[in-house]
């Protein structure tokens, strides 16, 4: 479903993202871990086409993203080109990114009316649907200035699930958030990561939570995947010291 | 000081109303097409093609560079030569334009340059066009900073009107000017000049006020 193919990324002379080899299989849960400045989010960005690449190939679906293939060349991907692919995507933020001006209700039916061209009668009961199962029915006419971090946490989960997309990106979606709030938050994550109908990848602080949903989770260090594995075995067993530091410093600190 | 009231009510008066429709007229017109005109110019300068975006920064350097009578007569006696023959009013009103669109493509800038950047982002996330991410979400969160500023402009054009009777425009100016040299009394119509211009800034300072708190309350919740 993705696949990064020698991707680098770079801001002037330092290289985030160093030859990245990375894939995911439709369908899977996948958690991304790692010390902070390893190029984490930045897998997430280049992939929703927040940040270009400098070098290698993006495909989503087969399709690259930052390229498109016209008569068996590959030339500089178009912005329909672009757009098209990204609307296979969809990405939920560390810091939510709610429109502040709209309702809960309006932040979910802004881009499904003019991107996805449905009426607003249908928006607004998807919208609506989608509010209730991330248990926020009762606050749909709320501004997010009027919600808690893990409420607008919620309704921007469920924003990005009224644009239909096959993969979700979730960027430490509860590193903002007071304690007490953690849990109202990942549990829709967990519901999401077992419906099987989505192919998830997490960046994620919580282990603990990263090991209960995941199918593979890959640890990054300095612009590299230096491990992977199934939960058991990376956690369990983990063979890079890098890793094995890492995880005991976590373990520490929790 | 010698003041006639018949001599004020009589000539200056009358004179001077017709002339404030045409003060009224030039200031609010090339407010418009300064506020459109500056939205242009912004988008052009900030345009990833550095084939757009440099003559943008280049003309907006250059026109505020130089001072607006210069540009002012600059028009007045190039458009004829290039065969443009427009009458001085539609003249004074385009350089007030294009002066002040340049100041306002600044407004524009640091008011969408102060939305987050987590705002835009979340608009290519959610595959939003260029057009309903500037409507629907980046401009009306600018707004609040933008307005007062763009009032501002608006009262600074007004002011500059003054600056047409220099290519014979019968605005204010150019009327008090001209009952001046007619009458040999130039007290009455200069004083009631200035008045109706601090009158009309004093308005416009308070209708902005007035606009400024509706656009707040309507957006910061
Ligand atoms: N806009 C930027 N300009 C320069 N450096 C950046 C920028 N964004 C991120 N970086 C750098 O890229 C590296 C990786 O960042 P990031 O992907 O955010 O790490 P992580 O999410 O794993 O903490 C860090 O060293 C960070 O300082
Ligand atoms: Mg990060």
């Amino acid at each position: 479903m993705i696949r990064f193919d020698k991707v680098l990324k770079a801001y002037g002379a330092l290289e985030v993202l160093k030859d990245l080899d990375f894939s995911v299989e439709k369908g899977e849960v996948v958690s991304i871990i790692g010390p902070s400045g390893s190029g984490k989010t930045t897998v997430l960005r280049v992939l929703m086409t927040l940040e270009d690449i400098q070098g290698g190939t993006i495909y989503v679906d087969g399709e690259p993203l930052n390229r498109m293939d016209v008569n068996g060349q590959l030339v500089e991907a178009s912005k329909a080109h672009v757009r098209r692919i990204r609307a296979k995507l969809g990405m939920v933020f560390q810091s939510f990114n709610l429109f502040p001006h709209m309702t809960a209700l309006q932040n979910c039916i802004e881009s499904p009316i003019y991107t996805q061209g449905l009426s607003k009668a249908e928006a607004v009961e998807e919208a609506t649907r989608l509010l209730d199962m991330v248990g926020l029915a009762d606050k749909a006419g709320h501004y997010p200035s009027q919600l808690s971090g893990g409420q607008q946490q919620r309704v921007a989960i469920a924003r990005t699930l009224a644009m239909h997309p096959e993969v979700l990106l979730f960027d430490e979606p509860t590193s903002a958030l007071d304690p007490e709030m953690v849990g109202e938050v990942l549990s829709v994550i967990r519901d999401l990561a077992k419906s099987g109908r989505y192919t998830i990848l997490l960046v994620t602080h919580q282990m603990g939570f990263a090991r209960e949903v995941s199918d593979r989770v890959c640890f990054f260090d300095a612009g590299k995947m230096v491990e992977e594995g199934v939960p058991g075995d990376l956690f369990g067993n983990p063979r890079n010291e890098r890793l094995r530091q890492f995880l005991s410093k976590v373990l520490e600190a929790s | 000081m010698d003041w006639r009231w018949d001599f004020t009510f009589e000539v200056v008066l009358p004179r001077i109303w017709q002339a404030a429709g045409v003060t009224v007229w030039a200031t609010v017109v090339s407010f418009l097409l300064a506020l459109v005109g500056g939205l242009v110019l912004m988008l052009l300068k900030t345009h990833r093609s550095a084939w757009i975006s440099r003559p943008a920064t280049e003309f907006i350097e250059v026109i505020r560079a130089t001072p607006l009578l210069v540009q002012i007569f600059f028009l007045f006696f190039l458009l004829p030569e290039v065969g443009i023959t427009l009458p001085p009013l539609t003249t004074g009103i385009l350089a007030l334009a294009i002066y002040n669109s340049t100041l306002c493509a600044e407004v524009y800038r640091a008011g969408f340059q102060a939305v987050p950047s987590g705002q835009w982002e979340a608009c290519v996330a959610l595959n939003m066009s260029t057009y309903r991410t500037y409507k629907d979400v980046i401009i009306p969160q600018s707004l609040p900073p933008i307005v007062p500023a763009l009032g501002n402009y608006l009262v600074a054009i007004f002011k500059e009107t003054p600056l047409l009777s220099f290519v014979a425009v019968a605005e204010i100016m150019q009327v008090s000017k001209l009952i001046g040299s007619e009458y040999y009394r130039f007290t009455e119509a200069i004083t009631v000049a200035g008045i109706f211009f601090l009158v009309m800034s004093l308005v416009a300072a308070f209708l902005i006020r007035l606009v400024d708190q509706y656009v707040k309350r309507s957006i910061l919740h």
